[in-house]
């Protein structure tokens, strides 16, 4: 074989790297130094884009938004999944059938997801205030109210991805070996215990997957308020990605929303490094 | 194995074959092209003034394409510009987004071609003609239609009201809600409301219930105007912006209009779950189509303050015709769009699409009274379009409109600020854009 035949069968590969990773990440910081709207010729404003983001209310909110839904989200998502997986852990009618079924939601497209959703949620003709009134509570406004949207929103997402959770979770107990559970049981544990001491720590790298699968699909938060709320009510449902988005494409401030994500991708970084740190310890 | 001479020379195959692949056409051989917007109506009429063309002009190649499919046809222009793949001549340009594009020189001076100021002034007024003027003292679009922003009454329920009749104040529209607005299946929510307008806090949204009633009640005044300077500012800053909110708050706090989405429902109109709704002539042909037995409607202006006086504006919602720089035959592309602009295009227009030329006395010039007396329920956007703004003159205006957007959720959909506040905090707003704007150039 020639020399520079590994490079010739590499250089696909190396060339949509350059093309679609490495230019847009290099143009990317360059453009966070420019006022850009497409169109007109990029003009250099120095560190006017990065003082503007300090400044900048909405973007704040976007990011305090974005970490509300997680706050809500990444804990009701593993709780809800580590319970549906030690539930089919077990032996149990149909196990097959309720993975599948808990699986579901992961494959079908989130944009008809949300759609579905959007008009369950509905304040005049949803099931879900259908319900409340049949049973004479009052209705409420899951989308419309600033106090309540966000949280509605959380919940549609973990019902979307609690199925691949719980199938990683699954995958994580399957793992732990039986003598524990055994010796365990010779020694009298309760149920309680043998899951706090035995179960937990063992499954502590599945758990650390989980937290940093959905932290990181949490801050990508961006297809369920785009449809179902368009950000509203109040803005409360604005995350940061759509945000990003909105000033790219709605408002053509390229530059701008360059400098927007670069601050965003370090917020990230802090609060994975955080959190990592913080379940290290923990588990 | 693979033999490396074939590779390099499979390689350099393809990649010829790429390049050859981009080359384009020669000039000369080049047909002009119009993109007209992709509903039928507008397609029937590109396609006989094409057809047209082509038979008096054969020697001026020209075709028409409807704009690409996309989430909205300002999309599809903006991709088009950047990757210069832009028409030749472009009808359905929101007026809002022309400074933009002018700024960034990709649209031809129209005011630099023969027989552009003959036509501009027999057909528009100077009202209009300054409203479509560039801050650089050009003229790049041709002012065309236009559908006006009025009030659209179920006759029936509101002849029905006790002394609520329209034309309206603000204080008769409230008291048409007071009485009209209502609990009809008993489970504890209003389910019958005066009217309906868009909730969301889109910028757009606006356009079509904050911006025409602000026009209305203050004689169509502007949104950002110059100051003494000559730079521009926030204009809106007045007794008529507040009094608008104050207005459209009191509708949703009082419960007159409904504050969930209808949207997604069988048209609340049609279904009278609601009254009135704002909105534009491309309504009458829809009703038409889909209106009960016994239904009726009625339009009239959008309701005004109670001391208003004089004539009541509204938002045109214009859309008009560019010619991009990428055009290899701007003088005959003008002549192409003056035979869609003329008295026969325009009326060609009104019938095909049931839209109406951004012209001077469309409800009283004779060529028109045959259209219009065949269509009765025009009429009143007819006469309405002698009082119709389009959109201020600002690069930025999209930005200004959602600045107002967001203060109008505030204020008007959730009562968490004054219509003072919310207008000032607005106006506020819109001088550090525009300031920072003027930094930036």
């Amino acid at each position: 074989m020639k020399k520079w035949m590994p490079y010739l069968l590499v250089s696909p590969y190396i060339l949509h790297f350059a093309v679609f990773v490495a230019f847009p990440v290099v143009f990317s910081v360059i453009l966070t130094f420019h006022s850009w709207n497409i169109i007109s010729p990029m003009r250099y404003v120095g560190l006017a884009n990065y003082e503007h983001v300090l400044k900048d209310r909405l973007f704040w909110q976007a990011v305090w938004n974005t970490l509300r839904f997680l706050l809500v989200h990444i804990p009701l998502q593993i709780v809800l999944a580590l319970l549906l997986a030690e539930l089919l852990n077990r032996t149990i009618t149909g196990a097959a059938f309720f993975r599948a079924a808990f699986f579901l939601p992961v494959i079908v497209s989130g944009v008809v997801v949300t759609i579905l959703w959007q008009q369950l949620l509905s304040f005049n003709s949803g099931i879900l205030n259908r319900m409340l009134t049949a049973i004479a509570l009052p209705r409420v406004a899951w989308l419309d109210d600033p106090a309540i949207a966000m949280y509605s929103i959380a919940a549609m997402a973990t019902w979307k991805n609690v199925g691949l959770y719980v199938i990683l979770f699954l995958v994580g107990l399957q793992s732990v070996p039986m003598q524990y559970y055994e010796a365990a049981d010779i020694e009298g544990a309760s149920s309680w215990q043998k899951f706090r001491y035995i179960t937990l720590p063992m499954i502590n790298p599945t758990i650390f997957t989980v937290v940093v699968l959905s932290t990181i699909s949490g801050f990508s938060l961006f297809v369920e308020p785009y449809i179902m709320t368009q950000g509203g009510p109040m803005n409360t449902t604005l995350s940061a990605v759509m945000y990003i988005y909105r000033q790219a494409f709605q408002y053509y401030h390229m530059g701008y929303s360059a400098t927007l994500g670069f601050c965003f991708a370090l917020i990230i970084l802090f609060v994975v490094i955080i959190q990592r740190r913080y379940v290290e310890q923990e588990l | 194995m693979i033999n490396a001479w074939w590779l390099s020379r499979l390689f350099i195959c393809v990649f010829g074959m790429l390049l050859a692949g981009c080359t384009q056409k020669p000039l000369a051989d080049r047909s002009l092209t119009f993109w007209c917007s992709n509903n039928a109506g507008e397609i029937a009429f590109a396609k006989e003034f094409v057809q047209q063309w082509q038979q008096l002009r054969p020697n001026k190649p020209l075709r028409y394409q409807p704009i690409p499919e996309g989430q909205s046809s300002e999309e599809i222009i903006l991709a088009s510009v950047v990757g210069k793949t832009t028409p030749d001549i472009y009808a359905n340009m929101w007026q809002g987004s022309v400074e933009m594009y002018a700024k960034a020189g990709v649209l031809i001076p129209l005011d630099t071609l023969k027989g552009f100021w003959e036509f501009i002034t027999a057909r528009c007024d100077s009202a209009v003609i300054r409203e479509i003027t560039s801050s650089d003292g050009h003229i790049y679009q041709v002012p065309w239609k236009v559908n006006p922003i009025m009030l659209v009454c179920n006759t029936h329920t509101i002849s029905a009201l006790n002394g609520a009749k329209p034309p309206y104040t603000y204080a008769g529209y409230l008291d048409a809600g007071r009485q009209l607005s209502r609990d009809a299946n008993g489970d504890g929510y209003v389910d019958q409301w005066l009217g309906y307008t868009e909730v969301k806090a889109i910028w757009y949204e606006r356009l079509f219930n904050f911006y025409p009633l602000y026009l209305a009640a203050s004689n169509g005044a502007p949104l950002i105007a110059p100051d003494a300077t000559g730079d521009l500012h926030a204009a809106f800053n007045n007794r008529y912006a507040v009094d608008v909110f104050r207005f459209l708050q009191t509708l949703y706090k009082a419960n007159y209009f409904a504050r969930e989405r209808l949207s997604a429902t069988r048209d609340p109109f049609l279904a009278q779950r609601i009254s009135t709704q704002f909105t534009g002539p491309w309504t009458v042909g829809f009703l038409e189509k889909f209106k009960d037995a016994g239904f009726d409607y009625d339009t009239y202006a959008m309701p005004v303050p109670n001391d208003h006086r004089g004539p009541v504006y509204t938002y045109g919602d214009p859309k008009n015709i560019v010619l991009f720089n990428t055009c290899r035959d701007p003088q005959a592309a003008w002549e192409f769009v003056k035979t869609l602009v003329d008295k026969p295009g325009d009326r060609r227009l009104m019938e095909l699409t049931g839209q109406f030329p951004r012209r001077k006395n469309v409800d009283t010039d004779s060529y028109f009274a045959s259209f219009l007396s065949k269509n009765p329920r025009l009429l009143p956007f007819a006469r309405q379009t002698r009082y119709i703004k389009g959109v201020d003159n600002c690069e930025v205006i999209v930005d200004v409109f959602d600045i107002i957007s967001q203060e109008y959720e505030a204020c008007v959909l959730f009562n968490k600020k004054t219509p003072e506040a919310a207008i000032r905090d607005a106006a506020r707003a819109v001088d550090v854009l525009l300031t920072s704007e003027r930094a930036n150039e």
